[in-house]
């Protein structure tokens, strides 16, 4: 069976300040697969996620999403940015949050409603923090501010889903809680694609991975690509230890 | 009151709302600086507008002196940009160029005119009212209360229009691109109006008192409210109370309308960074002491559970034992018993049933921060409140 290609990078460069990020990408994501992009600091994980979602500029490269432009496609798309990346004193409360995931559908001047709402307390529901909906997002832990991350993705209704380290500061329960969700996500079609660091959990969360050293090293089914040839390629050291344990 | 007084009033309550609204922004952005560098470099504009159109209300002086606050924040970010220095720097940097090329202008050409540097810094809301606004023959009233009313005007449709974009793109700049809002479009949306509306002050109230009326009321407000409506309700209604109780100050004082105005808002900010409910200096410094003495409780009550020896127990021992000061003991014996945790027999400290669950419950909560367990506790103890 030939499986559609969700998402499509053709020959991405991106620089800062002249320093290459990303180089000469070309990469190919199947439909229905929960993937993780690995790699080691600095190796333009986020950037790649940040360039297919126009938030960063390429300077060489296209993108299409389901063989479209990503503007024309913004509604079949999902973004959770790294929990750093925002102010959580804003003065604003969970519910609002999420609620912010339905704006994309709504467009310019249009105000969220009824409707907004009940899909922003379904989604609340669904990674379990209802009970702190009218809480101010500072007064939540750090796990609980990712679910809320999560539940503003979830209330898009999107086909693919991009996050950006969704486990990092999380407790252990939470991290399950995340990554039952996105295995659910996938069985339902959807595409999940997912800055990951550990390395250990690789095998046990994802179907499918990138991995990723400004060059892209491989990418494919985890069954098959793996392992410690390419874990060393990317690294640059011998994982071999590590992960057999 | 006569009319002129009204005026006057009323002139210095509508920039406080026009001021507010941005304000609240740009504190909500972390740009309060923003807001100064615009204050001072919109005078080149000012000026040159002034030369071509010998008008100070001119609507020329509005839209270029708009254009050089826009100026500022491009040169501002276009040098941050380069990585060489940081935004302060880089603000730092353009404003007083911008700003001494406007004094400059003045003093060279426009000695004998009604424009000089005092002016622009504290403006002069009490001759605002001789200023008059006639169409046709008829006095429809001072031109300054016709200029920032239309200005407010735009920026409330605008803010209306656009809440929700604005909100986004300040909160998260990414989810905003990714959501197809430009946050350039919005950012620099929100530095035109701000620019305008410092324009549009200005003259009433003079650079630094914009400034201080578009940060004050909001750094204020955001110390009350965790809802972004109610931090923009209450910015505004600052600024008028600010601008109304100054005005008097300076009416019993004999002092500067402006500077009255100032004061007020600095006395206010003031105010509320000691007492504000829970971010307030004095709440915080309260909570850090009283989470200090739970903490010592936890630990108090947490001994007892761990020893069932009576010489554990005694009271001279853990005086000693865990090597608290007399005081701080007292108090923690005090809230312990208050609370019905423990009960003395004969100085031998035991936890009641009440402080058994209690410390399970806490120690629970220590360990897997699971936050459903202390729901129940959270009344009692600062401890377990975010």
């Amino acid at each position: 069976m030939e499986q559609k290609i969700a998402v499509k990078v053709d020959d991405l460069t991106v620089a800062y300040n002249y320093k290459p990020v990303l180089w000469d990408i070309d990469l190919e994501i199947p439909e229905s697969v929960l993937m993780a992009i690995v790699g080691p600091n600095g190796a333009g994980k986020s950037t790649l996620i940040k360039s297919i979602l126009g938030i960063l500029n390429p300077i060489a490269g296209s993108i299409s999403i389901y063989d479209k432009p990503y503007d024309k496609q913004r509604q079949l798309v999902a973004y959770v940015p790294q929990k750093g990346s925002v102010d959580w004193d804003f003065p604003t409360t969970a519910l609002d949050v999420v609620m912010m995931g339905t704006y994309g559908s709504l467009g310019w001047i249009k105000r969220p409603g009824q409707k907004q709402k009940k899909a922003a307390l379904e989604a609340l529901e669904k990674v379990g923090m209802l009970p702190f909906k009218n809480r101010q997002i500072s007064q939540l832990s750090g796990g609980q501010q990712q679910r809320i991350f999560l539940a503003r993705a979830l209330v898009q209704n999107a086909s693919i889903y991009f996050m950006d380290e969704p486990f990092q500061g999380v407790d252990a329960t939470t991290e399950i809680a995340i990554i039952n969700i996105l295995k659910e996500l996938r069985k339902a079609g959807k595409t999940v694609i997912v800055v990951h660091h550990d390395l250990q959990t690789v095998p046990e969360y994802f179907d499918w991975v990138t991995f990723l050293n400004v060059k892209k090293i491989a990418t494919g089914p985890v069954k098959d690509i793996f392992n410690d040839d390419n874990l060393t390629k990317t690294y640059g050291i011998n994982y071999k230890v590590s992960i057999q344990e | 009151m006569n009319s002129a007084q009204i005026e006057i009033q009323l002139i210095a309550s509508l920039v406080a709302v026009a001021c507010a609204i941005p304000g609240t922004f740009l504190v909500l952005r972390k740009m309060a600086m923003i807001s100064d560098a615009i204050s001072h470099s919109i005078l080149p504009g000012i000026v040159i507008g002034f030369f071509i159109t010998h008008d100070l209300n001119s609507p020329l002086l509005i839209v270029l002196a708009a254009l050089t606050g826009i100026i500022t924040v491009v040169l501002v970010e276009y040098i941050q940009k380069t990585g060489l220095v940081k935004e302060d720097t880089a603000i730092g940097l353009v404003f007083p160029a911008l700003f001494s090329i406007g004094v400059i202008m003045i003093a060279k050409n426009a000695n004998d005119v009604h424009l000089d540097v005092d002016a622009v810094l504290l403006g002069e809301l009490a001759f605002a009212p001789f200023d008059r606004l006639i169409i046709a023959g008829t006095d429809i009233g001072p031109k300054a209360l016709w200029i920032i009313g239309v200005i407010l005007l735009i920026t409330l449709t605008l803010l209306i229009a656009f809440f929700k974009e604005l909100k986004v793109s300040t909160f998260d700049k990414g989810l905003a691109t990714s959501l197809g809002f430009s946050p350039a479009i919005i950012h620099y949306g929100l530095m035109s109006v701000s620019s305008v509306t410092t324009v549009g002050a200005f003259d009433a109230v003079g650079a630094i008192l914009v400034v201080a009326l578009m940060i004050a009321p909001a750094a204020a407000a955001y110390l009350l409210t965790t809802n972004l409506k109610k931090m923009l309700v209450l910015s505004v209604v600052f600024g008028i109370f600010s601008a109304i109780l100054g005005y008097w100050v300076a009416h019993w004082l004999d002092a500067s309308i402006a500077g009255s105005i100032t004061t007020v808002l600095g006395l206010l900010f003031l105010a509320v960074y000691l007492f504000a409910p829970n971010k307030g200096i004095i709440a915080v410094l309260y909570r850090e002491k009283q989470q200090r003495t739970e903490v010592s409780l936890i630990t108090f009550l947490l001994h007892l559970k761990n020893h069932s020896e009576v010489e554990e127990r005694h009271v001279n021992h853990l005086r000693e034992h865990i090597n608290w000061q007399k005081v701080r003991a007292k108090k923690v014996l005090d809230l312990a018993l208050k609370n019905n945790m423990i009960h003395i027999d004969n100085n031998v400290v035991s936890l009641t049933e009440k402080g058994e669950t209690f410390t399970s419950k806490a120690i629970d909560y220590i360990i897997t921060n699971e936050d459903a367990q202390i729901e129940d506790m959270k009344d009692d103890f600062f401890l377990f409140r975010g």
